[in-house]
Order: C-alpha cells, then structure tokens, then sequence
C-alpha cells in the first residue's frame, strides 16, 4: 500500500504549482487553472488523511465530504470567475493582469 | 483515543432559521423578477431590507452568535436601503438605459451572502465554517464586479476572485492538514490537546492554524492578505463596499474567534505553542495598524480612505486577541457595532454625493457645512467616531483596545512595549486623515454654482438613527 507521505507529498506539489501560477502567470484564465490546482492539491491531502485516520480501512467520511463541497465551491467560483473574464474582455479586449491598472494609489 | 463526536450532532436545524429565510427570500425575489417582468422592480430592495431588518429583531438576544446575527442582518438591510437609494445607477451600469434589468438580483446577492455569515457565526466544525465563508465570498464576487459596463467594477471583481480565491486555496489546504493532524473538523479541545502534545504533530497544527488564519485574514482585512481592499472598495458600486466593509468584515472576525477560542481555552496547557501565536498575531496587529492609517493618509478617493480605515479599524480589533482571553468575544463585538454603524453612514453619505455631484474625491464633501449644514453635523459624527472622537461609540471601542493591551503587561512577552508606541501613533494618525474629510466640509468654500446637495429620506434615516446610535453608545456602552 501507498504510504501516506506520498500522498502528501503529491498533494503539496499540486498546491504549490498552482500557487506559483497563480502568483506568477498573466493570463487571467490560466491564473484560474492555477487556483484549481490549489484546490485540486487540498482535495488530494483531504482524501489521503480521511484514509490514514479511518481505523481497519474504513476511513473517516468527515474529510471526504469537505472535498465533495471542495469540488462544489470549485465549480461556483470557475462559474462566478469566467463570467467575470467574459465582462473583462468586454470591457478591455484582452485578459491579461497587466491591464488590470485602473484602481490604483 | 474515543471516536470524534458526530458533526451532525452539533447542530439542530432551528439554529439555522435566519439563513434559511434569507435564501428563500433570495430565491422568491429572482423568481418573481423572472415570472412578473410587469412587477415595479423597485420593491425588491424595499422588501429586502424590510425582511434582514425584521430578522435582525427575531434574532436579537444576549448571546454571542445572537449579537453577531443580529449585527449582520441589521447591517445588510442597511446596505440593500442604499441599494435602493442607488437604483439610478445601477440601472443605468447594468443595462445602459432606463429599464430596470438587473436590480432583483442586485438585491438577492447581499441576502445570499446574509445567509452565509448567519450560518457561519454558528458553525463550530470547519466544514460548516468554509462552506458558509465561502457562500459570502462568492456572492461578494458577483456584487464587486456587478457593473459590468464599468471598467473600476469589473477590475474590482476580478482583483476580488484571484486574491479570494488563493486564500480559499490556503484555508482548505489549512482545514485538510488540521484534520490529518488532529482527526476531527471540530474546534474539540481533546483531540487538539492529543495532537499538540505529539511532539511529531504538533508542527502540523502549527501549520494548519498558519493556514486556516492567512485565509481568515483575507477576509479580516489583515496584513499580508489586506492588499485586495482599498481596490475592490474603489471600484464596486457604493452598497456593495459598504456590505464588504461592515458585513464581510464581521464575518472574518466571526470566523477567526471561532478557530481561535477551542486554543484560548487550553491556553494554560499548551503555553509554549500558544506564546508563537501570540507573537504571530502581535506582529499581524501591528503590520496591520501601520498599512492602513499610514497608508491612508495621502488618499484622495474617499472610498479609498473608507479602505484603508477599515484595514486600520482591523488592526485594533486584532490587539483584541493578543491578550487571548475567553471575555475578548463582547469587546470585539463591541467594535464591530461602532466602527460598523459610522462605516454605513459614511457610505450612505458618499452614495448620494456620488450621484448628485458625480464625484468620490474628498474635494465631493466641499462646503457641506455651508450648504448642508445639518447633514453635516450628521457625518461629522459618523467620521468622528471612526476617529475615536469622546462621547462617541468609537472612543470607547478604541479604549476597549488600548486596555486589552495593556491588561498583558505583567506577560512575559513584553508585546506592549513596541505595540503601544504604534497603537499611538496609528490612532492620531487616524485623527488627521478622518479629519481631512471634516476640513473640506467646514474651511472649503462651496463652488460658484454649488447647489444645496438633495439627501433621499432614506438617506437621512440612515444618517440619523446611526448618529443617535453612536451618540448613546458613546455615552452608555453594551456591558459584557
């Protein structure tokens, strides 16, 4: 059986490439690929831990029911966050952060 | 080690009755706006407030969470009156004309949201606790960039949805890692002692509080998670930053007691993690005190300064915690109702200067005192308190901080010593800044053809009832 360390070890991979991307990338659309990762990665270490705390394989169902809502929040916010990115591209042709100046000290 | 108590048993359905209104509410108004296009549109906003308005008195009580809801729910029914008060705009920045799309689901979103901070003030697991949060946050999203044909909204809501959503991602990454670590979503103290006197997983919930706080943070308005603020509150429409000040707010200070107090009642057992903590949130406080009355000084925007207040007020709520005392939950309401009413009135006031004059600048408020001048006395009182003015609800609220501070001075941790100096500072600072707003409306003369601005009744309700709140919470403060 897989170890728990890899797991997480997998988890905090994802996390961290989404993070970075989120921080780093321009595009607007790619920065919410990034946020699902983050997301994506949390799921991954929810579901792992539900199993390394359940006692003779039956996990505990508490932490895999927060990754249902997880996936569920996900979709609201990509719904909200392109919706948003379609406004934007009205507005400004073009998704690009960079743009994003006109609210500024 | 006993199984975790069952997370349905916390609970009763009846807990919950507020949200559910509100989500009923909410949905009845956009099905009516769907199947009775003929209906005057005008009455959702009205029916709205009239519905947060009466929840707010059901819910009203001695009790924590009671007094949470009920400063929720009064101050939604605020926000969606400003609404109505707004409706030239928002018809005219959601549809371009003069019919009225979009103003239903203008007022459904602040009762959504509604909904999410009622049930986060009574969630005690974090399942319940991220799940509401984020019912806020999301409908915050849509209310940020609700102009979709202005430039400062949209950027606003997209600022809002990428910075939101990364301390989303933290938090739930945070809530996985305190579960791995402790084996229960609950605050439980049990399980959280077990897991903290494992030297092998006592980092993890080290790591796991970080996270779940950078994400509480976010919507606190703290140091490092703040920078989203003066932004979004620039650039959505007025009603919606005075929501995100006032209710969002509350619903991030709602939040951070509900992870911190299960660790404030072992204080005594864990004191050497508990001490790193306090450190933490002593360094926060300050970072936090400094970017928003520093930073507030040199803004032109008033919805800007309202920002960059608000991150300050955050940062005198947060000394609350330093002190990490179970009785900090009334003080801290105790701010939140002061800084909340003057932060409303202050946002009803610039909604009508910014339909009547056309402008958010300060220079808006130019000769209020001449050509308005009881009005004036009526926002001189709103910015006074936010200032810590006495014989107003902001001063005492003020002093509640300075004495929670200063209650930890025989602790070995000396925070006082450099926190207090700041604390100083900050708050005369604050007198200069909010009193910038006072000097355009007193020393500035009213242009050549400056006419007396038209305040709506609704408007002047707002104004009065907060001014005769702050004056007799000045005066007589909610004892705890």
């Amino acid at each position: 059986m897989t170890p728990l360390s890899h797991y997480l070890i997998f988890s905090a991979l994802l996390f961290s490439i989404g993070l970075g991307g989120a921080i780093m990338r321009r595009n607007v659309l790619v920065v919410l690929m990034c946020l699902e990762l983050m997301l994506t990665g949390a799921n991954v270490a929810l579901v792992a831990f539900s199993r390394a705390q359940g006692l003779e394989g039956i996990p505990v169902y508490d932490a895999q029911v927060l990754a249902l809502f997880v996936m569920a929040i996900a979709a609201a916010e990509v719904a909200v966050g392109l919706s948003l990115i379609v406004a934007m591209f009205r507005a400004r042709r073009g998704v690009e952060s960079t743009s994003l100046t006109s609210l500024k000290d | 080690m006993s199984t975790p108590n069952l997370i349905s048993a916390a609970y009763t359905w009846g807990q919950f009755t507020p949200s559910f209104v509100l989500v009923g509410l909410a949905l009845l108004i956009l099905l009516t706006d769907a199947f009775l296009p003929r209906l005057n549109k005008q009455l959702f906003p009205l029916v709205g407030s009239l519905v947060t308005a009466t929840l707010a008195c059901f819910t009203a009580g001695s009790s924590a969470s009671a007094l949470f809801t009920t400063l929720a729910c009064a101050a939604t029914a605020v926000c969606l009156l400003m609404a109505y008060d707004y409706r030239s705009v928002v018809s005219a920045s959601v549809a371009g004309g003069n019919h009225e799309d979009g103003v239903a689901e203008f007022s459904a979103l602040p009762l959504l949201a509604c909904a999410g901070v009622c049930s986060l003030i009574r969630s005690r697991d974090l399942i319940m606790l991220f799940v509401s949060l984020e019912t806020v946050t999301l409908a915050s999203y849509a209310m940020a960039g609700y102009f979709r044909r202005n430039q400062g909204s949209v950027e606003a809501g997209v600022k809002y949805l990428i910075l939101g959503a990364v301390s989303t991602g933290l938090m739930i990454m945070g809530a996985a890692w305190f579960f791995g670590t402790t084996g229960t979503f609950m605050g439980d103290t049990r399980f959280l002692l077990a897991a903290l006197s494992n030297p092998y997983l006592s980092a993890g919930v080290l790591i796991s509080v970080g996270l779940l706080l950078a994400g509480v943070f976010f919507k606190a308005g703290a140091i490092p998670m703040h920078t989203w603020i003066p932004d979004v509150y620039q650039g959505a429409p007025t009603p919606v930053s005075a929501f995100l000040a006032v209710v969002s707010k509350l619903a991030g200070f709602a939040a951070l007691l509900i992870i911190l107090l299960p660790l404030i009642y072992l204080q005594s057992t864990v004191s050497d993690m508990l001490s790193s903590l306090i450190s933490v949130l002593a360094v926060v406080a300050a970072g936090t005190l400094l970017v928003g009355n520093l930073g507030a000084i040199p803004q032109q925007n008033t919805k800007r300064l309202l920002g960059y207040s608000s991150i300050g007020q955050a940062g005198f709520i947060l000394v609350f915690f330093i002190s990490l005392k179970p009785t900090i939950v009334g003080p801290v309401f105790n701010y939140l109702l002061a800084y909340g009413i003057a932060t409303l009135m202050a946002f009803a006031a610039l909604a009508t200067l910014r339909m009547q004059r056309g402008s958010e600048e300060l220079s808006a408020f130019r000769g209020l005192g001449k050509t308005n001048p009881r009005t004036s006395f009526l926002i001189t009182v709103s910015f006074a308190s936010l200032a810590g003015v006495p014989l107003t609800a902001g001063f005492l609220a003020k002093l509640s901080s300075f004495q929670a501070l200063v209650s930890t001075i025989n602790l070995p941790h000396h925070i006082i010593y450099w926190l207090l100096p700041i604390m100083i500072i900050c708050a005369a600072a604050g007198f200069y800044y909010y009193f910038k707003v006072l000097r355009f409306m007193y020393w500035e003369k009213p242009e050549q053809n400056d006419t007396p601005v038209h305040f709506s009744p609704v408007c002047i309700a707002i104004l009065t009832i907060g001014t005769l709140l702050l004056l007799v919470l000045g005066v007589t403060p909610l004892i705890f």
